[in-house]
């Protein structure tokens, strides 16, 4: 928590409730930006007040937000996700959305920060976890793919743009013929990929929000974790 | 510790093991295809050792409950778990009750399926490739090859490769972690002492596999080659091993978890997260129970907030402790009237009064001390100790 006056260093806060914080972490050690990385693991509010941006990571959704709430952590977060820049994945990009469908019995509590509405476990079960290659055309060496690993994971299945909000840059899209086959949400699309429909984005941006559906973490590739260093965290450092 | 003979000795999966004709073909962990048209260059694939070792990644600090029907399941999931296991009996009453114990009715681990929307685990007998060739069916999340169920095959284990679904094996050391782990395990907990309440042996195999691994992380390569002959443990696993200084995959602790405190125990022994079965469901108040053990992963490195949690947590699982516990001590040898006699022999003179539930699989039986009445629990059904009071000889009034 040594929290630079100067502002030469910026700290990144990885939610540590549940789930694989410990790879996004190995992942920022390995990382060389112009500022040092401060990397904090987020249990408490007082963690969380000293943090410059935060990373949600996968796991459980219900499981991480009800940690949260009894945490009291709930609504620091949402407080913190309206002024700061926050990276969810899979459970955490269920966390950023405004809504969800496939929610458990009774709904489940989100942060929002995301004009999107996903849903939970989209392509099926565990068995239709799956390995893709992805194009990511803002990511550095944008002619190699980016392994994306997806992991019962959720679904964006609508936008809601508003001009009240920052607007929404699609970074990647799945192509249509690499989704497990047996899954009956979107149609095979031979022209791949159909503009208009959101549910084969999966990373998505949102002024200083990121939101991928799929695990750079698991991965030796750190390019993500790279864009969102520079892109989302750096950047909205200078706006300020 | 010595291995005993019910596991196999070898390292590589034996041929016979890998008739069955699901998922991906034996002994290609990475990237094996399973459905031609995606597996063009540049395709995608299912089932690889990737994801499967990937969701248990996500399950990390987490609590994974044995639940036998969909309430229970939504109990858990209100609690906060991150995954649950279906099984149609808790390893408690497993225990009690005797009997070949089974893969669970796939209509029940259909019910909670639809009932949660967390990952839904069942255990399979260990070597009962068929039984998992139906849950991969079903489809559900993982697969327990589970000591709690009575063995299909005291030889062979299955050949896990084979399946697009993972699978979580036990291990009491580092060799048999990394055997079953050669075998295709993508998630490895301590086997422990379940249905019992009690942590020791939990503790015990978690150590083992620690002690283990950080000897293995100073030795030379010619004393790898050694080590791994001696703990009957693949050579390249466990250079991968000795190299991370911790199991290759994700490792759970199970097996006589009962409270907040014996979870973050664990977790400080470097567990990634707890199963707990009969302890939740068994205890007084199984959904506070299973919030503050669920928040006790969570914050293990807090004493403060720990010391809040365990707070009027109401009764913990009681009176399946291993009493006079020597080390053998397992399933099949435990007698509650052993238990029961040791009590009695203690006063014998006494008057007893036993009570249960109906039907309850466990008994409580006491008896009248000045102080007042002094009582135990045991895994017995009150016909069964009302029996074993009989032979004693004691009549009821």
């Amino acid at each position: 928590m040594q929290h630079s006056e100067l502002r030469e260093d910026v700290t990144i806060g990885i939610l540590a409730l549940q789930g694989a914080f410990a790879e996004h972490q190995v992942m920022l050690k390995k990382l060389s930006v112009k500022k040092r990385i401060v990397i904090l693991l987020v249990r408490t509010q007082e963690d969380l007040e000293s943090c410059d941006a935060l990373i949600i990571p996968g796991g459980e959704s219900t499981t991480i937000a009800l940690l949260a709430r009894l945490a009291g952590l709930l609504g620091p977060l949402r407080d913190f996700v309206k002024t700061k820049p926050v990276w969810g994945t899979c459970a955490g990009a269920i966390l950023l959305a405004q809504s969800v469908e496939g929610a458990k019995q009774g709904g489940q509590e989100l942060l929002g920060g995301m004009s999107v509405t996903v849903a939970r476990n989209g392509w099926g079960s565990q068995v239709e976890s799956f390995e893709a290659p992805l194009e990511v055309e803002a990511l550095r060496d944008s002619d190699r793919p980016f392994h994306g690993v997806f992991i019962r994971a959720p679904v964006i299945i609508a936008l809601h743009p508003s001009p009240s909000d920052p607007p929404m840059q699609i970074l990647s899209r799945i192509s249509t013929s690499l989704l497990p086959r047996t899954q009956t949400l979107v149609p095979y699309d031979e022209d791949d990929t159909d503009p208009r429909d959101s549910r084969t984005i999966v990373a998505l941006r949102q002024g200083h929000h990121l939101l991928t559906s799929f695990h750079p973490e698991l991965t030796k590739d750190d390019r993500f974790h790279e864009y969102f260093v520079r892109e989302c965290v750096l950047s909205s450092l200078v706006s300020q | 510790m010595t291995t005993p003979s019910s596991q196999p000795s070898g390292v590589a999966t034996p041929p016979s093991a890998i008739h069955h004709g699901a998922g991906n073909p034996a002994g290609t962990p990475v990237l094996a295809p399973t459905r031609s048209t995606q597996t063009k260059d540049g395709g995608s694939s299912l089932g690889t050792f990737g994801v499967k070792s990937g969701l248990a990644q996500m399950l990390k600090g987490g609590v994974i409950m044995d639940v036998i029907n969909a309430d229970q399941a939504r109990i858990a999931e209100e609690a906060g778990a991150c995954a649950v296991m279906a099984l149609e009996r808790v390893p408690a009453d497993i225990r009690a009750n005797g009997g070949v114990a089974r893969m669970s009715d796939p209509k029940m681990i259909k019910e909670i399926v639809d009932a949660v929307t967390i990952p839904v685990m069942a255990k399979v007998r260990i070597g009962h490739f068929v039984e998992a060739q139906i849950l991969q069916a079903i489809g559900i999340d993982y697969i327990d090859e589970s000591e709690v169920l009575t063995p299909a095959d005291e030889e062979h284990h299955i050949n896990k490769h084979a399946f697009k679904i993972p699978f979580v094996c036990g291990a009491r050391n580092l060799g048999e972690a990394l055997r079953r782990i050669s075998e295709g395990a993508a998630f490895i907990r301590t086997k422990g002492e379940a249905g019992t309440g009690n942590v020791v042996e939990a503790v015990r195999h978690q150590r083992a596999v620690m002690s283990e691994i950080r000897k293995a992380s100073v030795m030379s390569e010619e004393e790898l080659y050694a080590y791994a002959k001696d703990i009957q443990a693949p050579f390249h696993l466990l250079k991968e091993t000795a190299r991370l200084k911790r199991l290759p995959v994700v490792n759970f602790a199970a097996g006589g978890l009962a409270t907040p405190a014996d979870a973050a125990l664990m977790m400080q022994l470097g567990c990634d997260g707890v199963f707990v079965g009969s302890g939740i469901f068994h205890s007084g108040d199984p959904a506070k129970r299973a919030r503050a053990i669920v928040q006790a992963v969570t914050h293990y490195n807090n004493p403060k907030i720990l010391s809040e949690i365990s707070e009027d947590l109401g009764d913990a699982m009681v009176g399946l402790t291993i009493v006079n516990s020597d080390r053998k001590n397992n399933m099949s040898t435990y007698k509650p009237e052993d238990e029961l006699k040791s009590f009695v022999s203690e006063d014998p003179n006494s008057k007893y009064t036993f009570d249960s539930e109906r039907d309850a699989s466990q008994s409580e039986i006491c008896r009248e001390e000045k102080k007042g009445l002094k009582c135990i629990t045991l895994a017995m059904h009150s016909k069964q100790m009302f029996v074993a009071m009989q032979v004693r000889p004691f009549w009821l009034p």
